[in-house]
């Protein structure tokens, strides 16, 4: 059982300083958890009390169930893939693989053929005898986590393992840890700040700010029931787009009406907003949500900024109320900039915010 | 060729006359020594100075007012110069050996004197090997206690690595890696023991030496040395460890080694290459250093304090100062090279 529990756990360097802040988290057998997050939120102080390279301040940490909050590292049997790989530059590519090996003193055989069988699995097989100052920054990359999943931990940790790749790399070494992932079916932990390198890779995400939890959630999760304004702008590219209105009655119905615009709720929407007492909210539409209908059937028209076509899809910017918005429209019909489209919204997809408190609106706890 | 690539010409034209004047500032005084170090007496004096020691001697015999007549080729002159006039063939030979520097053994003489009279010429010629090494084996026969003394230096140069590197690393290791109050002033005063010369901090010395049971002895004199060289290992160090990322340690301890361990295995070899070049430092500092020497020992010298003895002794013979300054050289270039090739072949070539 490789569960990790996370446990009102607290960090503080110096007085001042709360780098995680009364965390609690359940990561579970097997899991390939991803903490997502800007930079300086917290991600690797979390990782790295996980893997007691960084002292906890207040809470705990279960393994399964062996509290580990005061182990030394090499007591956890946890392993970690570092952002600078961490490789060791004296000892031959075959010899990092092997040390955390030797060092739970295995015998010889045993750490060859492990070693051989790893290589094997990760393709670096030709690369034994090399030492890292003759590998390539992928490469390099690549012996790193060879050499974590080596000692077939119960815990794997990887902090932004992929971030000194170049974009190309990237996309495909997240594929294959995928892939490892699925064969070694160690628990992992994943640390970003790159939205869609979580949302491709994760089981479930945690999404974090100023060392707090904001939402944690499968990748759909997170991105169809955004849990607040900030969930909602992190995750997706372009980000979500947020408009201000507030709650009308009319003819029987529902209306969220707005300086440029009026427009009824559905229903569902109708129903949604119902029990909210308030009058002002924020509408988050996502890119793909907003739709370019013909003139009659329009919630507001507007004049092009800019487009930047995408090959598969095209990205169509517009002003609204001293914000840009962006669509994410198919490539047909052509649009370009000055053209004057007619959109509308999507009411099965859209977000309601609580503007005070940032929230979605009467969305159920999200865990 | 347009003026760019004129004022380019030019500039690298002028970077090598740089290089090169450099190389042969450094390099000129270095080969005038080590061909002086196996000149002969005579060819010392001579004007201008050979470049490179003759390897024979071609020697005439003849006869002359007092005896024999001895002359010897002058390869400035392009003839023989008479040198000595003596009946003394023990003379003769003595002053062929030390001021020709020459090979010639007593049965030889006599032989070469049997020639002259049996062949009833004026004078006859011939040919003798040079003795290089003359000045090298005078200089270790006059010089008392050469040996020991030089046993003595390496022993002081070796303890004073050990210390200072041991000590010195610690407190390198300490500055690269943790934060503590007082850090930066303390770094900084690590360097003021410097500041003053070695003869200023050597006179208290004597006295808390001589309290101490070590005045006179190598230990005490690798101590002073330490105190000296532990400023810059702890300066050399502290940017080594500073080079080493602290993950390469922080991996190691979460693949299972303990905080000595992931030091041992990782730390230390990766910051081999520096702690070679302050070993380095330190063998040198402790090596050359005299005037210390000369006041905290008594009997027992080290080998830069007899160096410097022989040579105040030996005025009006240049070379075989020189030959006592190579001799002095020697191990710490010797030093130098087998580190430094050692720090290149390690790791497939890697620099740190
Ligand atoms: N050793 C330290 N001393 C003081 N403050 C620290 C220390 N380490 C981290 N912090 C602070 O703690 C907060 C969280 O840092 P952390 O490294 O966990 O962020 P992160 O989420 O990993 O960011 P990034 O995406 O940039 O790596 C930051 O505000 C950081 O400045
Ligand atoms: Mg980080």
């Amino acid at each position: 059982m490789a569960e990790v529990y996370l446990n009102h756990l607290t960090k503080r360097f110096g007085k001042n300083v709360v780098a995680v802040n009364d965390l609690n988290l359940q990561v579970h057998d097997r899991e390939f958890l991803v903490l997502l997050g800007p930079s300086g939120c917290g991600k690797t102080t979390t990782m790295r009390m996980i893997a007691g390279l960084e002292e906890v301040t207040e809470g705990t940490i279960f393994l399964g169930d062996r509290e580990i909050t005061d182990l030394p590292p090499r007591k956890r049997n946890v392993s970690m893939v570092f952002q600078n790989y961490a490789v060791w530059p004296h000892m031959t590519v075959y010899d990092n693989i092997a040390y955390p090996l030797r060092l739970k003193k295995m015998s010889k055989q045993e750490i060859d053929k492990i070693v051989k069988d790893v290589a094997e699995m990760t393709s670096i097989g030709e690369l034994l005898d090399r030492y890292p100052t003759q590998l390539s920054g992928g490469q390099q990359q690549r012996v790193a986590v060879t050499r974590a999943i080596a000692v077939y931990p119960e815990v794997f940790l990887m902090d932004e393992p992929l971030s000194n790749l170049d974009a190309k790399l990237r996309v495909a070494m997240r594929t294959e840890l995928k892939a490892i992932h699925a064969k070694t079916e160690a628990t992992t932990i994943f640390v970003t700040h790159d939205q869609s390198e979580a949302m491709s890779v994760a089981d479930r995400i945690v999404i974090m700010r100023e060392g707090e939890i904001e939402q944690m959630g499968t990748p759909e999760e997170v991105y169809d029931n955004s849990a607040n304004m900030f969930v909602a702008d992190f995750i997706g590219t372009p980000p979500t787009n947020f408009f201000d209105g507030e709650i009308r009655r009319a003819n029987g119905t529902l209306h969220v009406v707005n300086p440029r615009f009026d427009m009824a709720l559905s229903p569902e929407n109708a129903a949604l907003l119902q029990a909210y007492g308030k009058r002002d909210l924020v509408i988050g539409v996502r890119p793909e949500n907003i739709l370019l209908v013909d003139e009659a059937d329009a919630l507001l028209s507007t004049d092009v900024l800019v487009v930047e076509p995408q090959g598969s899809h095209q990205v169509i910017s517009f002003e609204f109320a001293n914000k840009i918005v962006k669509i994410v429209a198919p490539t047909h019909p052509p649009v370009s900039a000055g053209d004057r489209i007619h959109i509308d919204f999507n009411q099965r997809s859209l977000h309601f915010f609580d503007p005070q408190t940032t929230q979605a609106i009467d969305r159920p706890e999200s865990g | 060729m347009t003026s760019k690539s004129i004022n380019k010409a030019a500039r690298k034209t002028i970077f090598y006359l740089f290089v090169t004047t450099l190389l042969v500032g450094i390099l000129l005084p270095v080969y005038f020594l080590v061909t002086l170090s196996f000149l002969s007496t005579r060819e010392a004096y001579q004007f201008p100075l050979p470049m490179t020691p003759a390897l024979k001697t071609d020697l005439k015999l003849g006869y002359g007012e007092r005896g024999y007549l001895l002359s010897v080729w002058e390869r400035s002159e392009d003839d023989y110069a008479t040198v000595l006039d003596t009946n003394d063939l023990d003379k003769m030979r003595v002053y062929i050996q030390s001021i020709l520097g020459t090979k010639i053994t007593d049965e030889e003489l006599a032989e070469q004197i049997a020639r002259l009279e049996s062949s009833g010429e004026e004078e006859v010629f011939f040919t003798q090997p040079r003795n290089l090494l003359y000045n090298y084996e005078t200089f270790f026969r006059v010089t008392r206690d050469a040996v020991p003394a030089l046993m003595r230096s390496i022993q002081i140069a070796l303890i004073t690595i050990v210390i200072s590197l041991v000590i010195g690393g610690m407190a390198g290791y300490a500055f690269a890696r943790y934060l503590f109050r007082g850090r930066d002033a303390l770094k900084f005063s690590v360097l003021f023991v410097r500041m003053f010369p070695g003869v200023a901090i050597a006179i208290p010395m004597v006295l808390i030496l001589a309290n101490m049971g070590l005045y006179d002895q190598p230990m005490g004199l690798a101590l002073i040395y330490s105190v000296g060289s532990i400023g810059l290992t702890v300066w050399i160090t502290a940017s080594i460890f500073l080079g080493i990322p602290v993950s390469m340690e922080e991996a190691a301890q979460v693949f299972g080694a303990t905080k000595l361990q992931s030091f041992v295995r990782i730390t230390l070899p990766l910051a081999f290459p520096g702690l070679a070049a302050a070993a380095m430092y330190a063998f040198l500092g402790a090596w050359n250093e005299t005037v210390a020497a000369i006041i905290l020992t008594q009997f027992n010298p080290t080998f830069s304090v007899v160096v410097y003895q022989t040579l105040l002794g030996a005025t009006g013979q240049v070379n075989l100062a020189a030959a006592g300054g190579i001799a002095m050289a020697v191990p710490a270039v010797f030093f130098t090279f087998f580190i430094r090739k050692y720090i290149n072949q390690m790791w497939g070539g890697m620099r740190v």
